[in-house]
């Protein structure tokens, strides 16, 4: 990058080790794929190291560590200074000076630190190493996947990397360059087990699918490098260098930017570029996890949160609304598109995959009212409205970070159900005629009745899923509710914004319905199959993640009493300045529960009816009820049993009516969606690129294959002359020196 | 030249000074010594009495250890290195070795100490990795060619590996041009024995006969423009005969002088014409001595082709109108050209290398070139001196680099070679499944040698074309920014070349990534599907080289500093 006048200011003693994170996990990555050739062969390395499950373990565990030191140095050394910056020159001389310029130009690899990079890099940090941990309680424990796991572990911390860096980097050039890691990462661990077709084109589809937006996102930024003539977070930030764009070209910046907020599109799976995701599931668990949870999805949001600086410049006031709306849009669709598909899945992973979907929707219709509100506030000498354009933009990052843990936490309780049904039908069905019917492991059809046999894991499933419904108190409420405040805050002001706020309003209802679907099915009821009947608790490997972040999520409400919100979207705030963590927590309740405006008083209690009522009340109505007889679940599940078998003898309906309208299967059918697209590409696409490739074998492939025929035949000619005679180089030797001799004599 | 300390021969602060040099000198004396330590006697004549001598006899046990030589010359030539690092790392000092009778002899500056560590890096990676490639075992009747060598001729290898070294370094550090003769035959001389060292394979003794026959012809001819430039200016000491240059260097005598010594170093550089031996010799000799001859005897030659043409003759060129310019610039075309299409249509992966390695010496040429055109109109040509400093960094970067990656592929090879002869691609073939890691390096070699990022091998050869484009172009950038109209043919013509360049790297991607082609998917050769060859030092050796590469591609600051130190060294005259 050309780091012009860039200030370097070296602002902690572990800044300069920041890199490490990085390089930690890319060396792990090529010692794990190398020495996995030598455990492999050698059962006991392959036992003690887990097939590379505990290298990746200690690389991974040295970043997370790496990270805490750097995120608490960040947070006490906190100055008012809101980033730390240091430069790594690849080349740095003043020989790169080709022609004309007279200052020196830099390649370099930089950290940039502030409040976003420190909770993403926690965030990123934190769920690789427990989804790490549980990959080794599930991915070793699996006779399907013997001695190729040192691959797995090796993408795995490659893709960790990817996100690592991307969090870190200092300029969008090297975001971009990670963002293709991961985009890397995640082909090669979708197409895991490649010797499925299923999971060989789901692979294919996340990858083509994103790279559209990549495309975009690679074109935004040349638009944005030509502007600037930089991508430095340092210079693209600037508020003079903003300004100076601002003048003359604020158009083509709104364009720029909405450009890469298409690669955004592409990597957090929004509409219309969602269609790879509920493919993915096609990975192994610990992969859904990765990609859902800690890091892929993260990568579009993490893209926009970075452009705050341009949307909350006072020279491009007014200027970039028309964005703003068109990412809380889609964000608006989404939420409601996914959550529609949502409840028709059967299978437990897409209900998850379609949720992640539908959350990250919350988190962009958050973002873009924020975006909104900072671009159109004068948020810079107002202070109230330097409050509210704060607190926005910190609800999208705070819903990012719960919905992260939740979803982290989520997707392994998943993987452990899927893991013990797999293990128990295998157990029960060893050698019969029934062992290799095409049982699925994964369909919630096939279980139900969980919640005693599994405690951790229905836990961990329950706090999850209330923390994704935004049941008061717990996980992201705190964050939700925040969002769909913005969003008819904003929807007051700009009526094109009532679209989105509605979409995230229903959002909840349906939200509350699937995630409370997802959970009856699976750990209420009976037993709907023998296998289910038979399955046992989970290994540690697996227990041990789940148990951790029960009480993340948990504590939500303390990170909130923190100023969570309000930490990290302002830079000039930080943890506990102004209130203690107890008078926090009083404002925040009162902040929710009892607004002053009457307006959000209203609506709050509107979100919690819905989405803590009527949405899982539903749910409660056609799914679950008691357990097996004799079962008994733990006491803190009880409450929820015994309200569901209530609710469900008391209010069940039937809706086969539904289940079979045209509605359902549409949505069972992802609304054709994906049909559309193959349509497309068969016909558009695929008959130009015939075309292409035609012209490509006659008039390139010919061109070349004519310039390689041409210069071997020149090559014999030439070797021909090396005769092996030294009689002949003699000759040569003569001819040589009087042809300069002639020439020298000539100019002379 | 002015601040530089001023030593007499064996006067104070000389032992200082030639440091690496004595180490060497020293290296040579122990190599002699200690494999002839036995237990010979002496009897005091007309008596009973046995003096112990120490000398033949029986040997001991230590000194009868067919390694000893090898160690001693992998210590001494690595000694060496060190030492010229540390002399790195505590400073420079210019030291001037000057005769009684005021003879400037050699002078130690940048410029030179950083030629000594690419001759003593190569030649000390070579001594290494030789340990597991010459043979010691199996004296007898039945000799096979890879069984015959014993101690003795252990010692002779490497005692001209040390005396190569030597010389190389006289070469570095000559400041009159009898004493850079007279060192670089002694390179050349130990040269020519060691390609031809393993007298009973018969292309190695033709491949060195060739290549010694060839290479005194050509010595003769530089040796016969030394003569003429005595005549013309009564000294071969390069301050008199720059300043001759300076005052009166047009007329023919000097100039065909310089043509005809520029023949000499033509052929120490492998340039065409003059490079038609190369590739026999490399491709008889053993692996890492064709390595040397590919890096370290061929930076020799480039210096004595920037003495003659920058230190010599360059008070003439400075404005880009030297006589020799087009010379060397269609030498330079020619050989980088002719060297790329020879090599697309070698089979034998020494040949190719040796092909490649003729490529290489037209880019430096082309370098050197550039250099010479330095300031050619003074309308644009810029801060003139800061591009031809950067070329020549360029230059001298690449020549260190070299090693790494040139070297290095030649020791991949000496490990096939070793094993029953390298001199067909396919011998390379499935190279991947009998050793991944020397596959790998291999690869990182090829890719580095083709120029692809981030290997050193780009940055050198970026740093070359930009250095060319730079001189070429001058501060016209700056100039049409300010409204100033230029077209293609306002600048130099050196910008020819750096497209020439260009367009040869892409020619020789092709065969570099045969290469990898065949290591990776074909299958092994009949009978060589087997574990390689074993031996730790040649591996240690490329895996030096491979560090060496990489670190350099990714992180070659420092390097190029210590190269652009050293160029801006030589420009006392600039």
């Amino acid at each position: 990058m050309s780091g012009t006048e860039v200030t370097t200011t070296v602002h902690s003693d572990w800044m300069q080790y920041a890199p490490l994170i990085i390089l930690l996990p890319m060396m792990g990555f090529a010692v794990i794929l190398f020495l996995g050739r030598v455990f492999n062969g050698h059962p006991f390395w392959k036992k003690n190291l887990k097939e590379g499950g505990i290298i990746a373990l200690l690389v991974m565990g040295a970043s997370f560590i790496l990270s805490l030191l750097l995120i608490s140095e960040f947070l006490k050394g906190y100055s008012g200074l809101d980033e730390i910056f240091e430069q790594i020159a690849w080349v740095n001389t003043g020989i790169w000076n080709g022609g004309s310029t007279t200052e020196p130009v830099s390649f370099g690899f930089g950290i940039y630190v502030d409040h976003i990079t420190v909770m993403l890099l926690f965030v990123a940090a934190f769920l690789c190493l427990l989804i790490n941990v549980f990959s080794i309680g599930y991915m070793n424990t699996d006779p399907i996947n013997d001695n190729r796991n040192h691959r797995f572990y090796a993408e795995f911390v490659l893709f960790c990397a990817g996100m690592l860096g991307m969090v870190l980097a200092d300029s969008f050039l090297w975001l971009f360059i990670f963002w293709e890691i991961m985009g890397l990462c995640s082909y090669l661990l979708i197409g895991f087990y490649y010797e499925r077709p299923s999971a060989a084109s789901a692979a294919k589809k996340a990858f083509l699918t994103t790279r559209i937006g990549d495309v975009f996102l690679m074109i935004g930024l040349v638009m944005l490098w030509d502007l600037f003539g930089s991508l430095d977070y340092a210079v693209v930030f600037d508020t003079q260098n903003i300004e100076i764009v601002a003048e003359n070209s604020a158009g083509t910046l709104q364009w720029a930017l909405g450009l890469m907020f298409i690669g955004a599109v592409g990597k957090s799976a929004q509409f219309p570029l969602h269609v790879w995701l509920p493919d993915a599931m096609e990975g192994p668990t610990p992969v859904s996890a990765l990609i859902h949870a800690a890091t892929m999805v993260n990568a579009g949001l993490y893209l926009v949160a970075r452009m705050f600086p341009f949307f909350g410049a006072e020279s491009l006031h007014g200027d970039l609304d028309d964005l703003a709306f068109i990412i809380a849009a889609v964000g608006g669709i989404t939420a409601v598109m996914a959550a529609g598909i949502a409840f028709v899945q059967m299978d437990l992973k897409k209900v998850l995959a379609y949720s992640t979907m539908s959350q990250l929707a919350y988190i962009f219709t958050g973002l873009g009212c924020a975006l909104y509100l900072a671009n159109t506030l004068d948020w810079h000498n107002d202070s109230d409205a330097h409050y509210i354009v704060v607190v926005a933009f910190g609800a999208a990052l705070f819903h990012l970070f719960n919905h992260a843990m939740a979803k982290g936490m989520l997707f392994m309780a998943s993987g452990s159900v899927i893991h013990e049904v797999h293990h128990a039908h295998h157990h029960l069905h060893h050698g019969d005629e029934h062992d290799d019917d095409d049982f699925d492991a994964q369909s919630m059809e096939n279980m139900g009745g969980l919640a005693s046999k599994m405690p951790i894991t229905a836990t961990a499933m329950l706090v999850g899923s209330a923390s994704i419904i935004g049941l008061p108190f717990i996980g992201g409420f705190w964050s939700k509710e925040g969002i769909i405040a913005n969003a008819w805050r904003v929807a007051l002001d700009d009526p094109r914004f009532l679209f989105p706020a509605m979409c995230v309003l229903l959002g909840a209802a349906m939200t509350g319905f699937y995630m409370s679907r997802m959970w009856l099915k699976t750990f209420a009821g009976k037993p709907n199959t023998e296998v289910a009947a038979h399955v046992k608790p989970t290994n540690g490997w697996i227990k041990t993640p789940l148990f951790i972040l029960i009480f993340v999520t948990l504590s939500s409400i303390l990170l909130a009493g923190m100023g969570f919100t309000h930490w990290a979207a302002d830079t000039e705030y930080s943890f506990l300045s102004e209130k203690n963590i107890l008078n926090g927590i009083l404002y925040e309740m009162e902040h929710a529960f009892a607004n002053s405006d009457a307006f959000f008083f209203i609506l709050t209690y509107v979100v919690i009816f819905l989405g803590a009522v009527v949405g899982p009340g539903i749910a409660m109505a056609l799914y679950g009820g008691k357990l097996a007889d004799g079962e008994e679940a733990k006491p803190w599940m009880r409450p929820v049993i015994r309200l569901n078998t209530w609710v469900n003898k008391r209010f069940h309906f039937d809706n086969t009516a539904f289940r079979e309208s045209s509605l359902a299967t549409a949505l069972e059918n992802r609304l054709y969606i994906d049909e559309y697209y193959d349509k497309a590409m068969v016909n558009i696409v695929a008959g130009f690129s015939n075309k292409v490739a035609e012209a490509d074998t006659e008039v390139i492939d010919g061109t070349i294959k004519a310039i390689e025929s041409g210069s071997q035949s020149l090559s014999s000619i030439v070797r021909s002359l090396t005769t092996g005679s030294a009689r002949d180089y003699i000759l040569m030797v003569a001819v040589g020196t009087l042809a300069i001799s002639l020439l020298i004599w000539g100019v002379a | 030249m002015s601040n530089a300390t001023i030593v007499e021969p064996f006067g104070d602060g000389f032992v200082n000074a030639l440091c690496p040099e004595l180490i060497l000198f020293a290296g040579l004396l122990l190599l002699i010594l200690l494999p002839n330590l036995g237990r010979g006697t002496f009897r005091i004549p007309g008596t009973q009495l046995r003096l112990p001598w120490l000398l033949g006899g029986k040997r001991f046990k230590l000194s009868s250890d067919p390694r000893l030589p090898a160690w001693i010359a992998t210590f001494t030539l690595g000694g060496a290195f060190l030492d010229v690092l540390y002399i790195f790392s505590q400073g420079l000092e210019r030291v001037s070795i000057v005769s009684e009778s005021g003879k400037e002899l050699l002078l130690i500056n940048g410029f030179s100490r950083i030629f000594e560590l690419i001759f003593f890096g190569a030649l000390a990676l070579a001594a290494f990795s030789s340990m597991n490639r010459l043979q010691v075992n199996g004296i007898g009747s039945k000799i096979s060619e890879r069984e015959l060598y014993n101690n003795r001729r252990q010692a002779d290898f490497y005692i001209l590996m040390v005396t190569c070294a030597l010389g190389m370094s006289v070469v570095a550090l000559a400041q009159d041009l009898f004493v850079l003769f007279i060192g670089l035959e002694l390179a050349s001389f130990s040269t020519y024995v060691l390609v031809a060292f393993l007298k009973e394979s018969k292309v190695g003794v033709e491949s060195g006969m060739k290549y010694f026959i060839v290479g005194s012809v050509a010595s003769g001819v530089g040796l016969y423009g030394l003569s003429m430039l005595y005549l013309w200016a009564g000294s071969l000491q390069f301050s008199v005969l720059s300043a001759a240059f300076a005052e009166s260097g047009t007329t023919a005598l000097p100039l065909i002088g310089i043509g005809f010594v520029l023949v000499g170093f033509g052929f120490k550089v492998s340039a065409a014409p003059f490079h038609f031996a190369a590739p026999d010799a490399y491709a008889g000799a053993t692996s890492p001595v064709a390595g040397v001859l590919a890096t370290a005897s061929k930076a020799m030659g480039m210096i004595g082709l920037i003495r003659m043409l920058l230190i010599i003759a360059a008070p003439e060129s400075s404005d880009g109108s030297a006589v020799w310019l087009v010379c060397l610039g269609v030498m330079a075309a020619i050989t980088m050209t002719w060297g790329n299409l020879a090599a697309l249509g070698s089979d034998n992966p020494k040949r190719m290398l040796a092909y490649s390695s003729v490529a290489h010496a037209g880019y430096m040429l082309a370098a050197l070139t550039a250099v010479g055109a330095w300031n050619w109109d003074a309308a644009v040509a810029g801060d003139a001196s800061a591009a031809a400093v950067a070329v020549m960094t360029a230059l001298i970067f690449h020549l260190v680099v070299l090693v790494a990656f040139k070297l290095g592929a030649f020791l991949v090879l000496s490990i096939l070679e070793s094993e029953g002869g390298a001199s067909s691609l396919s011998s390379l073939g499935g190279l991947a499944k009998r050793e991944p890691l020397l596959a790998v390096a291999m690869f990182i070699f090829m890719i580095s040698l083709a120029g692809v990022p981030p290997m050193a091998g780009f940055l050198s050869k970026l740093l070359v074309i930009m250095g060319i484009v730079r001189i070429a172009v001058g501060d016209m950038g700056a100039e049409i920014a300010d409204g100033g109209i230029y077209v293609l043919g306002d600048m130099h013509w050196v910008w020819w070349l750096a497209l020439l360049m260009l367009i040869n790297s892409a020619i020789s991607v092709f065969y570099y990534l045969r290469v990898v082609v065949v290591m990776f998917f074909d299958e092994p050769e009949e009978g060589r599907e087997g574990p390689l060859p074993r031996g730790w030092q040649v591996r240690v050796a490329i895996l030096a080289c491979v560090l060496t590469t990489v670190l350099v591609g990714v992180a070659g600051d420092s390097l190029i500093r210590l190269c652009e130190m050293a160029a801006q060294s030589l420009n006392y005259n600039w």
